[in-house]
């Protein structure tokens, strides 16, 4: 069996000694503004929009949707035009306790029905496809400040998979997790120990900076998740775990400005309903049970989810009891720090574009709105300027 | 002037051993020392023709065929996925046709769908023996069994897809994904090829096309008008020279990693491919058989994705009697990122740099060191000190450090790096220090690439 001390003192074919878990002097994680952070919850698969903020006072609604007509007495009416889904009776409580604002009506111009060309626009916050390079809006906005902080910009992916193209930058390191059990080192692990940073010229010099990103991230997981648990109950489903898991680092004290997450399923091109109304459930469950934990937790930061999908879905229902890729969708912003309100226009039903919803805000306009209150800056991450909804208090 | 063909032939007078370790790293799942010294002295044409004949596995078991058919079969009915994907991985490790299992493995990604969806793992089993028989077949075949398999319908909700109420997620991921590739049609091609696909559906787990469902008017699809249906569909998409330029870009980011092939390469490969009825087997022999293939610049430029990794190190350690518990080798590729018969989405797994997050070599890793000490295997520690005795007559570090490094990478270490290796052996008993060397190896970055 080979000891911790063997890993040490070899090296692998490359010139680099190898290094164990804890055996290196602890990295501090501190951050210019420690104080907030952002979780972004990814609907994947194109979330109907209609069906979440149901337009019920649209003549058009009940036109549109048979199947999947939501009776306008069973919404959580928000206004006399537009009420919740009455799965999201969590939000509902969020929106009236001033911690949830909903942004109606958004997309970019000329949506694209693809889920992977739409989900690269909102990654990148890019719109054409010769922009797409795999690096992403908040990896940017964390490049920019790796250069001074090379320590402290990072982001974590919780969920199944590599980190989000949303998430990669240049520089900034992203790392991913499903749970903690993925990064526990059964045994003594060989990994880099370099000097400073390699720079990745080539694919072995890119997997010798990743040996040393995955040691480093699986020590820092176990210093700091082993000694918290919550209480706290939280939704058995995927994304109530993954908030969970966010929850327990963030009392543990783990520093990543930006943690990311997804919520599958939501590609619903057959018998919608039921399957919509529970993921919507499990979505506004988790994240109000996810920030009301925080609170109780006061982990001394304040945090704010953002919620988006790729894209909406088209207005008509399909002949499955579906529907299939449309263009504008609601996006949600959440916590303590929110100007609690609805934004943006809700898509008419019936004054269409290429039989397609409307667009009324542009995803970055949410994405300014974050952030300014991030502190980061804008141009960069997304390759101009826009004009901010105004959805966050400062 | 005259262009140097990009493909052209690779000259077998410079034929050595660490050739056929890279073409066994990419076209295989390693091999072993008898496999390398074999391929040594046959030359280039005999090595790359067994491995497109599907013979390049010494030590198949003779009941190979009876048990895989059985576990096969055990795992339908049992209904759990890790049994299923138990089944493929003993297929990889002990059959005779690794180039097959891998290339079903690329359309498995290709074609990616997933048993969360399908729920049933009949059909799931049933699409992975056609990715597999169709391996290396023409793309047109190939295309239409699976465009017509039941686990794909159902993925894909083609049962929804009738006259009148059309379901554009079949269509849509035909062209997007499996055929034209994003950019090569337009929303109005997805609406009508929709359309044209009304009637296909499944009934009791077999393809039909219903014509009481089907839309029999006239479409426009990529500018062709016409009472299209399915069929019609799939020829209009295969002749379209999109369709042969992005299985071509496939096959080279399969077999050369990314950015070894230009375009112009890329390009003659699809014009290759639309010359020779779009058979698979013409590409994948013409890449292994290529210049380009073996050329030093072309190494290290593709990172081994996780079937290869494990498969490849147990096949390489001839870790085979007994066969390791193929259940916690799935568990492994798992945790590595690739649950087999569950790719992420329907774009299947990313693959390349994204192999290599942080968990993923956490997992890989941990898999190397279960390796060796048998708790990733379940059958107790590896050993690696009577592989080298057998193949080379040594047992002391200087030969395990040879002979490993030539088996795994092709070559012997240049001093300084044989020193580093060296200076990580703690073990002074020769088992457990052929044991280490095999660790410090398969962990190092040189595993992780080929």
């Amino acid at each position: 069996m080979l000891t911790r001390r063997s890993f040490m003192q070899s090296s692998s074919l490359g010139a680099i000694a190898t290094a164990m878990p804890g055996m290196r002097r602890a990295v501090h994680w501190s951050l210019p503004r420690k104080d907030r952070v952002l979780v972004v919850v990814e609907l994947d698969g194109g979330n109907d929009g209609i069906n979440t903020v149901v337009p019920f006072a649209d003549e058009g609604y009940a036109k549109a949707r048979k199947k999947l007509f939501l009776n306008p007495n069973s919404l959580l009416k928000i206004d006399d035009s537009i009420g919740f889904n009455a799965n999201l009776e969590p939000f509902m409580e969020l929106l009236q306790g001033g911690q949830l604002s909903v942004v109606q009506g958004v997309a970019y111009p000329n949506p694209d029905l693809s889920h992977f060309r739409s989900r690269a626009i909102y990654h990148s916050a890019r719109l054409r496809a010769e922009d797409h390079v795999g690096i992403g809006w908040l990896g940017r906005s964390l490049d920019a400040r790796t250069k001074q902080h090379p320590k402290t910009s990072h982001a974590l992916f919780v969920g199944g998979g590599a980190p989000p193209i949303a998430l990669r930058g240049y520089r900034a390191p992203a790392s991913s997790l499903e749970s903690v059990s993925d990064f526990t080192l059964i045994d003594s692990p060989p990994v880099m120990r370099g000097q400073g940073q390699p720079k990745a010229r080539n694919l072995e010099d890119l997997v010798r900076q990743n040996l040393r990103r995955a040691d480093e991230t699986s020590r820092r997981l176990q210093q700091l998740v082993e000694a918290t648990k919550t209480d706290t109950p939280y939704p058995d489903a995927p994304i109530g775990q993954r908030l969970e898991l966010i929850a327990r680092l963030l009392r543990a004290g783990y520093e990543a400005p930006i943690f990311y997450t997804s919520h599958g399923g939501f590609d619903t091109h057959a018998n919608q309903l039921v399957t919509h109304g529970n993921l919507l459930n499990q979505l506004a469950t988790s994240i109000s049970t996810f920030l009301a934990d925080m609170k109780k937790a006061s982990v001394g930061r304040e945090i704010t989810v953002l919620v988006f999908s790729e894209f909406g879905r088209t207005v008509a229902e399909n002949g499955s009891a579906g529907t299939d890729h449309g263009t504008a969708g609601t996006m949600f912003v959440a916590g303590p720090a929110v100007a609690a309100g609805v934004y943006g226009t809700t898509p008419s039903m019936t004054d269409l574009r290429n039989g397609r919803l409307r667009v009324h805000v542009d995803f970055r306009q949410v994405y300014t709105d974050v952030l300014n209150w991030m502190g980061m800056s804008v141009d960069g991450p997304l390759g101009g300027r826009f004009e901010p909804v105004g959805v966050m208090r400062s | 002037m005259i262009e140097a063909d990009p493909w052209r032939r690779f000259d077998p007078n410079g034929w050595q051993s660490h050739h056929v370790v890279h073409l066994h790293r990419r076209a295989a799942f390693r091999a072993t020392w008898q496999e390398i010294e074999r391929d040594t002295r046959d030359g280039p044409d005999a090595s790359v023709t067994r491995l497109l004949e599907g013979r390049s596995q010494l030590g198949v078991p003779e009941r190979f065929d009876y048990v895989s058919k059985a576990l096969g079969k055990h795992a339908v009915s049992r209904g759990d996925v890790r049994n299923l994907q138990a089944w493929w991985i003993y297929r990889m490790l002990a059959g005779a046709d690794p180039l097959r299992e891998r290339l079903a493995l690329t359309w498995h990604d290709h074609f990616a769908t997933s048993q969360l969806k399908v729920r049933d793992l009949k059909v799931m089993h049933q699409q992975n023996e056609v990715l597999r028989s169709q391996a290396l077949a023409p793309f047109s075949t190939l295309l239409e069994k699976v465009a017509k398999d039941p686990a794909l319908l159902l993925w894909l909700d083609a049962e929804t897809n009738r006259a009148g109420h059309p379901n554009e997620n079949l269509a849509r991921e035909i062209m997007e994904l499996f055929t034209l590739g994003i950019g090569n049609f337009t929303e109005h091609d997805v609406k009508e090829a929709a359309r044209a696909l009304t009637g296909w559906t499944v009934r009791d787990r077999e393809f039909v096309d219903l014509d009481i469902r089907h839309d029999a008017g006239d479409k426009m699809i990529l500018g062709e008008k016409g009472p299209w249906r399915g069929d019609d569909l799939l020829r209009l998409l295969l002749d379209n020279p999109a369709t042969s330029q992005r299985i071509a870009a496939r096959l080279c980011e399969e077999f050369l990693g990314s950015g070894v092939a230009d375009d112009a390469a890329i390009r003659a490969l699809a014009a290759g491919l639309r010359q020779h009825d779009f058979e698979i087997r013409w590409a994948v022999e013409t890449i292994l058989r290529s210049q380009l293939f073996y050329a030093e610049g072309a190494r290290n430029r593709r990172v081994v994705g996780p079937a290869e990794f494990v498969i490849g190190a147990i096949r390489a350690l001839e870790f085979r009697k007994p066969m390791p518990r193929t259940a916690l080798l799935a568990d492994a590729l798992s945790r590595m990122g690739l649950a087999l018969f569950r790719p992420p989405n329907v774009g299947g797994w990313n693959g390349g740099e994204e192999w290599l997050s942080a968990r993923a070599l956490v997992a890989r890793t941990n898999f190397v060191c279960g390796l060796i000490s048998g708790e990733a295997t379940g059958r107790g520690p590896l050993d690696a000190l009577s592989l080298v005795q057998r193949h080379a007559n040594k047992s002391d570090l200087e030969g395990c450090l040879d002979f490993f490094a030539t088996l795994l990478f092709g070559k012997p270490m240049v001093a300084s790096e044989r020193d580093q290796i060296a200076n990580g052996v703690m073990a002074s008993k020769p088992d457990e220090m052929a044991r280490e060397v095999v660790a410090l190896l398969l962990a190092s970055p040189a595993a992780h690439i080929s």
